[in-house]
Parts: C-alpha cells; structure tokens; sequence
C-alpha cells in the first residue's frame, strides 16, 4: 500500500487521547510517520493543533503535514466528543448543529483536504471512526448517534466513488470504548450495562487501534466496509 | 502486530490451527498464512491426494484428511491433532461443497450435500474443537462464509442457504461462548481468483477468461480478490489484534455486498 523505502505517513484527528492518540501510538510503533489534528496538543510526530469543523483550518493543517512529509498514506478520522443523558426533545438546535458540525463536518473537511492528495498519488486508505451506536440505536444521545450514522453513509458512498482507484475508505465502528470521552457515571461505566455484553467489558483504545491498523496495513480488498471491534454490544 | 501465536503466560508452546479445506484456494492460503505467523497448522481436507501431507510438512504440522460431513470425523481429528500438536487454539471452517443448478432442478442429493458439509460439518467441527478451547479459556472460531451467504445468488440457493446458516452460527456462537473467551466471527467474501471460478465459468458457460471479466465488472473495485486477502483477514481474527471482535461477518469483497449481515 506503499512506496518500498519510505515510511509511510498517516493523519490522525483527535490524536490527544482516547482512540485517536491509540491510533498514533500504534502506526508510530509500526514504523509510520504521524501527524496528530486536535484542538490539544498530541505526541504525533508532527502535532497540528486545528478544529476539525473548521474547513480552511482543516486545509492548512494537511498542507503542513504534506510540506513536512510529502505523502499521506492514511487518514484516521477519529475527533469527536459525546454528549447522553439528554432527552430527545431537549437537544437544543445549538448542541446538534455542533455535534454534526464536529462529527459528520470532521469527517467532510478532513476527507476533503486528503482526498486530492491520495488520487494525485494514486493510494492511499481513509479510516473513519463511527460508533456501533449507529448501527444499533440508543436512547438519550440521538445528536452523537445521527452524526455518527451520517459518518458511515457518507463513508460508503465515498469508497464507491473512488472504488476503481487504489483508494480504500472504511469505517470502524467501536463498542463503548474505555476513554476520557465516556464519564465516570456514564450509562456504559454501569456494571448492569456491561454485563449484557458478550466479552462482559468495556473496549480498549488499543483494540480499536489494532482494527484500524489492520485496515491501513492489510485492507486492500475492503470497500466502503464497517469493521466492528464492539466486545459484541451489536452482533 | 501480525500473529503472535505463543500461548501466553508460562506455555511457550505454540498455538494450533485448524484448517479445514486446506488442500487449495483460500484454506491453503490460510495455512501458509498462520504457520507465518507462528501457529501450528493441523491441515484438513476431504482427501489427501499428496497435496495436503506436501502442505502438512511445509508449514510443520499434520494433515487430518476427512469428510467432514462424517459425525465421527470432528472428534478424530482433534484427537490427532492433540497428540501431535496439542489442543486446537484456532479453528478456521473454510472447507466448502459447492454445485450450481436452478432450484428446481438441483439434485436433493447433491443439494443437501452442500448444507451437510458447509454447515452441519462444521458445526461438527466446532462441537469438537469446543472443550479444548474450554479447558484452555480462550479461542477463536474463524468461519469462511461467502458474500453469497448475504445478498444471495441465482442457481447457488444451497450454498448461499449453506454459507447464510454459517453466519447465524457465528452470531450465536459470538454470543454464546464470548464469556467464556472464545471468540467466533466470520469472512464473507465474493469472488476470489481460485479455482472455484472455474465452477462458475462451466455454469455460465464461458470461458475461465470470460467469468474473471464478467466478475470484475461486478465489483466495485474492478479486482478479483486474492486468497492471500482473506488469509489476511483470518490472521486478524485469529491474531491479538481482533481481541473485542466477536459474531462479526467481516466482507473482504471489493464493495460487492455493501451491506451488514
């Protein structure tokens, strides 16, 4: 998926913590090259510190990271945050504007910025973090799980419009996942909640790193895919 | 972050795997595979016509030639392999029957025979594989379905019904046995450059060279899978990096089925 002799380059959003920072540690210990996109600081190789939904911001980061290495291999699109316990009708036009701009716009801006990238080089992969949220439902968050739904039908759409380059878009789409994103009174900390899954816990930021890993490294033949590394929440 | 097949802990021993299907085409793959990636490979096929002893000694381990679709076979197998190897950590059900005819015309001898091998001989398998996962507290249950088995196909209503079963199997056994560490998924893939094209070529009539073009224009990506793609998906599901995957059907196709199943 890669030039031989040089060490490939991946682009990660939300690189300060949770999934996105597993994400880089992973490609890092693998030998890549990584640029961190957060509002935080990250340990990426290259940390660019931008605001996903902000389009022009998105732009310069990736101009950055193609002036410092050259190629973009990959493109992890894992910013995002979370909001529960709000009832449906009092999710304010405020709060679901900002959780579509961040999650589903992220995704866009970032997407948008890479893509011209990889089909002038002719590779490349895009790894999308949804949520199995999207897949299955819940109750109480519905602005984070339309936003992450609107991520897996734009994903798949995109992977067909670029199907017959060599560039491969994804989803990965991870159980309640042991970040600083879920509370300590989150509904999916409860032991109740837990209980109900198959693997009987909560996901590690790891897991879903090794998932995406998977996907860059040997994912050629998946399109418009959504890998699932979930501890059975949806089977 | 490829397999790291040691048995954890103090055994240092390496983990063993069964193929099923093993003599060609994705099974073979498959083995080659994870005897990279540091398992033994216990090989299986119906027959043993020099191929799978040939493949047996290439990757280190044994060939358990056998019907599956035979109740008795399951339980042998893991006896050899156990004596050989030592208890099976990885069962990988790829072994396939597979005939193409119209509905009402397939011969019900020859379409059960695709349901007794595909789906009731592997539930059989796993059955036997079972209490050495137990007894060892974890496992990976890896079974090839088939793109097939999600969106269907004309004049496959067999393997199609036989692959679709396998995918329920696999959501039961995700949820049944996750709690007690072994974890089953599946593969789903669409159309693979084996030989089993040739099946399809002689159904439809055309030529090897013809079906490979006809197929292509069906897949998004315009590119026949390798077997060595799905032999990599299976080394994700039997390997360290899969660990909170459980009863998923993962769809190495090239977009042919774009859908869940």
């Amino acid at each position: 998926m890669t030039p031989s002799g040089t060490r490939p380059v991946a682009v990660i959003t939300g690189a300060a913590s949770g999934i996105g920072r597993a994400c880089g540690e992973v490609m890092r210990q693998a030998g890549w090259r990584t640029a961190g996109i957060d509002l935080k600081e990250s340990g990426a190789d290259l940390p660019l510190r931008a605001d996903v939904s902000d389009r022009a911001a998105v732009a310069a980061a990736v101009n950055q990271v193609t002036d410092r290495f050259g190629q973009i291999d990959l493109l992890v699109t894992a910013a995002g945050y979370y909001e529960e316990g709000i009832d449906v009708t009092d999710i304010t036009v405020q709060q679901w504007d900002r959780m579509l701009s961040v999650i589903l716009g992220g995704t866009v801006n970032c997407c948008a910025a890479v893509l011209p990238h990889m089909l002038s080089r002719g590779t490349g992969a895009i790894i999308a973090i949804s949520s199995e949220l999207a897949l299955a439902g819940s109750a109480t968050d519905l602005h984070y799980v339309a936003a992450k739904g609107a991520v897996l039908g734009f994903i798949k759409s995109l992977a067909m419009e670029v199907a017959e380059t060599a560039i491969r878009v994804n989803a990965v789409a991870p159980g309640p996942t042991d970040t600083p994103l879920l509370a300590e009174d989150s509904l999916w900390r409860e032991p109740d909640y837990l209980a109900t899954l198959p693997l009987g816990r909560l996901v590690k930021p790891g897991e879903i790193a090794a998932a995406v890993y998977y996907l860059a490294t040997e994912g050629s033949a998946y399109c418009g895919e959504v890998l699932s590394p979930n501890a059975g929440a949806v089977i | 972050m490829a397999g790291q097949a040691d048995r954890g802990g103090h055994d240092k021993q390496r983990a063993v795997a069964l193929v099923t299907g093993a003599a060609q085409g994705v099974g073979r793959a498959t083995a080659l595979r994870l005897a990279a990636d540091g398992f033994s490979v216990a090989v299986n096929d119906i027959a043993d016509d020099g191929r799978l002893t040939e493949l047996a000694e290439q990757v280190g381990g044994v060939a358990v030639p056998a019907d599956i679709s035979d109740p008795a076979s399951g339980p042998a197998m893991v006896e050899v392999i156990a004596g050989r190897l030592g208890p099976v950590d990885v069962l990988v059900a790829n072994a396939a029957a597979m005939a193409m005819s119209p509905f009402l015309e397939a011969e019900p001898a020859e379409w059960w025979r695709q349901i007794d091998v595909n789906l009731s001989g592997h539930f059989r398998v796993i059955q036997a594989v079972i209490p050495g996962m137990r007894a060892l507290g974890h496992g990976r249950i890896v079974i090839i379905s088939s793109g097939w088995g999600v969106i269907g196909h004309p004049n496959a209503t067999a393997y199609a019904a036989s692959k679709a079963g396998l995918i329920a199997l696999t959501k039961g056994l995700g949820r049944e046995l996750g709690p007690q560490g072994i974890l089953t998924n599946a593969i789903a893939p669409s159309y693979i450059d084996t030989e089993q094209l040739r099946v399809d070529a002689d159904d439809a009539g055309i030529s090897l060279a013809e079906m490979r073009q006809r197929y292509r224009e069906l897949i998004p990506v315009r590119q026949l899978q390798s077997t060595d793609d799905i032999a990599a998906a299976v080394a994700f599901l039997a390997g360290p990096g899969s660990s909170a995957v459980i009863g998923q059907v993962l769809q190495p196709s090239g977009g042919v089925t774009r859908t869940g199943a």
